[in-house]
C-alpha cells in the first residue's frame, strides 16, 4: 500500500540526543532526511490541524483509493445529471423505440436490449438505485450498529448481554433469507429495500464497533482522560470513537458494495426495483435469458456493478490508511 | 489544616473469589508544596489509594467503603458525579506510568494539553492551544510551538512523560498524583524527569503524592514516607526518620535490598523472602508476619496497631521502638513459629 511506504520525515530528536535551539538532530544520518532550520519551514502536511486534513493527504498518496474515488464520483455525476443529458442526446430508459436485440453501435453505444430499450441510458439510470441502497442502507445500519455497539462496547454488563444476544438471533438466519422474508412482510419496492438491508446490518456493525471499543476502552489514555475530568460524553466521543472507528470506517465501505450486490440479488429475484425503472440488478435478470445471444445486455451492468463494488472496497482500505496517524510520512 | 487529609480510607473489590482488601484503613496528609512518597511492593494497594483520592475506582467490581479524604475542607467522597469531574484534572491531577500509551495517539500533543483547559477553564480551542505551548516550554520541550503540533508517536518516551506533567499541571491542580511516573523510561530520562517535578513543584507549589517502589525516587524527592504493606500502611513519617530510623521490619527488607555502592561494593543483596500475601485471604495477625525474620507467636495472634513510636513517625510493629529492635542490631528469631 503506498500510504505504507515511509517518507523521509522532519527529524525529530529523542531525548539525549544531541540537538539544536530548534530542537532537531543536529546530525541526522538518515538518508533523505532534510535538516529543518525553522518553523516557517515546516512541511505543508504539519501544518494543517485536523485529523480529517491530514487524513485527506495521506489519502491522496494512495492512487488505488483514488481511483476508486474518482470513478465513484464520475458514477455520480452521471447518475444524477442523467436528466440534463441522456434523454436528448441517447434515449429515454424506459422508451421501447428501438429495433430489439441491437449490438453497440454510435447510436446505442451498449446495444438495446430484448423489446428495444437502450441499455447505456438504462445503465446511467439503473446507478440510482443503486448507490442510493449503498449508501442509505449502510447509513441506516451505522447508525444503528454504531449505537448499540457503543452502548454495548463502553457500558458493557446486562445492557451488553441484550444488545448481544439480540445481534445473536439477526445471525441465527441466513442472510439472504431474512432479506427476502423481511420484504415478503414489507412488500417489494427501493424504499423497502433499503429498510430491509439496513436493519439487517446493524448487528454485524455493533458487533465490530464493540470489540473495538472494547480494546480502547482499557487504554491509558481514556484513564488519563477520565482522570483529567472528562465527561462519558467526552471520552466517548473524542478518545474512543476516534480510536475506534478505523474498522468500521473500512467495514462500512465495503459493506456499501454488500449492499449494492444485495439490491442487485433482490432485483435480480423481481423483489426490489419494479419495472420498468432500471435497475443493474433487474437488468442483469433480464438478460440472463440472452447471455450467449446477446453478451452486451450483461456485460455493462455487471461491470458497473462491479467497477462500483469495486471502488467502495478499495476505498475503504484507503481510508484504514489514512485514519492511522501513525502512518504518516 | 493540611491541604489533603485522608483518614481510614478503604477501598475493597469483590470479585468471585472473594472481597479484595486493596487498601484497609490508610490515613495520611499532605501539606501544600510537600512530597509524600508512597512505597511498597506491588499489589501493596499504591495505585489503588491514589486511584480512590481521584474516585476513579471502577465500582463494580471496587468500591470505597470507609474514610474520608479531605481537600481543602471539601470531603471527595461526599461529592456527586459531577463535581467530582470538576475536580479531577483541575484540583487534583494524576500522571501515569507508561507515557507511551497515556497520549491519545489520534490528536496532537498541544491539543490534549489544552483539553483539560478547555474543560474545566472554559478556555477557547485557540487560547487552549496558546496555553498548550506555553506549558510545552515550561516542561523543557524545545521548540514548543512546532512541538504542539506533532502527534504522541512523533515524541519520545521522555518527551512524552514531559507532555503528560504538562497536561496534568495545565490547570495549576492543588495536589499532582505521579503513579511511578519514572519506572518506564531509562535512567538518565528518570533524573531529568524528577528534576522538572521538583523544579515546577518549587515554582506552583503543588502537592505531590508519588507513587514509587523506587526508593532512591524516595530519597531524591520525598519529604514524608509511608510504607504499604497488603493494603496497610506499616510505616509512616518524615522521609528523614523513615531512612535513617526505620521502624518496622519491612522497611528494613526494602532498605536491605536496594543496591549501595557507598558501603562494600561486594556486599550481596538481601531480598526479602517470600511474596506479598494475597489480599483476599491476609495472614492473620500481622500480615507480613510470615515473611517477617522476627515474627513471634504474638505476631500471628495480634494485628499491630499504627502507633507513634517517636514524635510524627509512626509504625504497625508490636516490637517497633523497643530496646535493640532496631535496624541491624534486632536479632531475628530462629526455628518454627508456632
Amino acid at each position: 500500500m503506498n500510504g505504507r511506504k515511509k517518507k523521509a520525515g522532519v527529524p525529530f530528536a529523542q531525548a539525549g540526543e544531541p540537538v539544536d535551539a530548534g530542537g532537531h538532530l543536529l546530525k541526522d544520518e538518515r538518508p533523505g532526511a532534510v535538516a529543518i532550520p525553522g518553523a516557517a519551514d515546516i512541511p505543508a502536511s504539519r501544518k494543517t490541524r485536523t485529523l480529517a486534513g491530514d487524513a485527506w493527504l495521506r489519502l491522496r498518496k494512495n492512487k488505488l483509493a483514488i481511483a476508486g474515488l474518482v470513478w465513484l464520483v464520475f458514477i455520480a455525476v452521471m447518475t444524477i445529471s442523467a436528466d440534463l443529458w441522456v434523454p436528448e442526446f441517447f434515449a429515454d430508459p424506459t422508451s421501447t423505440e428501438f429495433e430489439g436485440l441491437e449490438p453497440p453501435s454510435a447510436a446505442h453505444p451498449f446495444g438495446t436490449d430484448r423489446i428495444g430499450r437502450d441499455v447505456f441510458s438504462r445503465v446511467v439510470y439503473g446507478a440510482r438505485p443503486s448507490l442510493s441502497v449503498g449508501v442509505l442502507a449502510v447509513s441506516i445500519s451505522l447508525v444503528l450498529g454504531l449505537i448499540f455497539g457503543a452502548l454495548s462496547g463502553y457500558y458493557g454488563g446486562l445492557l451488553d448481554s441484550f444488545i448481544m444476544r439480540t445481534a445473536d438471533v439477526f445471525f441465527a438466519f441466513p442472510y439472504m433469507l431474512f432479506t427476502i422474508a423481511l420484504l415478503a412482510v414489507l412488500g417489494p419496492g427501493l424504499q423497502n429495500v433499503f429498510i430491509a438491508i439496513g436493519i439487517l446490518g446493524w448487528p454485524s456493525i455493533a458487533r465490530v464497533f464493540r470489540s473495538s471499543i472494547l480494546s480502547v476502552k482499557e487504554t491509558e489514555y481514556v484513564d488519563a482522560a477520565r482522570a483529567m475530568g472528562a465527561s462519558d460524553l467526552r471520552i466517548m466521543s473524542r478518545h474512543i470513537l476516534p480510536n475506534a472507528i478505523a474498522p468500521i470506517i473500512v467495514y462500512g465501505t465495503m459493506s456499501i458494495g454488500g449492499a449494492i450486490i444485495t439490491e442487485a440479488a433482490l432485483s435480480y429475484l423481481g423483489m426490489g426495483v419494479q419495472a420498468p425503472t432500471p435497475s443493474w440488478g433487474s437488468m442483469l435478470s433480464e438478460a440472463k435469458a440472452l447471455m450467449t445471444a446477446a453478451p452486451w445486455l450483461t456485460i455493462w451492468p455487471g461491470f458497473a456493478i462491479l467497477t462500483t463494488v469495486l471502488s467502495f472496497v478499495l476505498m475503504g482500505d484507503g481510508m484504514r490508511d489514512a485514519l492511522d496517524v501513525k502512518m504518516k510520512d | 489544616m493540611a491541604l489533603l487529609e485522608v483518614t481510614n480510607l478503604k477501598t475493597h473489590f469483590t470479585t468471585r473469589d472473594g472481597v479484595v482488601r486493596a487498601v484497609d484503613g490508610v490515613s495520611f496528609s499532605v501539606e501544600e508544596g510537600h512530597t509524600l512518597a508512597i512505597v511498597g511492593e506491588s499489589g501493596s494497594g499504591k495505585s489503588v489509594t491514589a486511584l480512590s483520592l481521584m474516585r476513579l475506582i471502577p465500582d463494580p467490581p471496587g468500591k470505597i467503603i470507609d474514610g474520608s479524604i479531605i481537600l481543602r475542607g471539601d470531603d471527595v467522597l461526599k461529592m456527586d458525579a459531577s463535581t467530582v469531574r470538576a475536580m479531577r484534572g483541575d484540583r487534583i491531577a494524576m500522571i501515569f506510568q507508561d507515557p507511551m500509551t497515556s497520549l491519545n495517539p489520534v490528536f496532537r500533543v498541544g491539543f490534549q494539553i489544552g483539553e483539560a483547559l478547555r474543560i474545566h477553564k472554559g478556555l477557547s480551542r485557540k487560547d487552549a492551544a496558546a496555553r498548550a505551548v506555553e506549558m510545552l516550554d515550561l516542561v523543557g520541550i524545545p521548540n514548543p510551538a512546532e512541538r504542539a503540533r506533532d502527534y504522541p508517536h512523533q515524541f519520545s518516551g521522555g518527551m512524552r512523560q514531559r507532555a503528560m506533567i504538562a497536561m496534568a499541571l495545565a490547570c495549576d491542580p492543588d495536589v499532582l498524583i505521579a503513579d511511578e511516573p519514572t519506572t518506564a523510561l531509562d535512567v538518565t530520562i528518570q533524573a531529568q524527569i524528577l528534576e522538572l517535578m521538583i523544579e515546577l513543584q518549587q515554582r506552583k507549589g503543588t502537592a505531590i503524592i508519588m507513587i514509587t517502589h523506587d526508593l532512591g525516587v524516595v530519597a531524591d524527592m520525598a519529604d514524608d514516607v509511608m510504607v504499604m504493606y497488603a493494603g496497610k500502611q506499616v510505616e509512616y513519617g518524615s522521609a528523614h526518620d523513615v531512612f535513617y530510623q526505620p521502624l518496622h521490619p519491612y522497611t528494613w527488607g526494602l532498605l536491605d535490598s536496594l543496591p549501595r555502592h557507598d558501603i562494600d561494593e561486594k556486599g550481596t543483596l538481601l531480598p526479602i523472602e517470600g511474596q506479598p500475601p494475597s489480599l483476599i485471604d491476609v495472614p492473620s495477625g500481622c500480615a507480613f508476619h510470615p515473611r517477617c525474620p522476627y515474627a513471634q507467636d504474638r505476631c500471628v495472634k495480634e494485628s499491630p496497631e499504627l502507633r507513634e513510636i517517636t514524635a510524627g513517625h509512626q509504625a504497625a510493629c508490636h516490637f517497633a521502638g523497643e530496646d535493640g529492635f532496631v535496624r541491624g542490631e534486632a536479632v531475628p528469631v530462629t526455628g518454627e513459629v508456632a
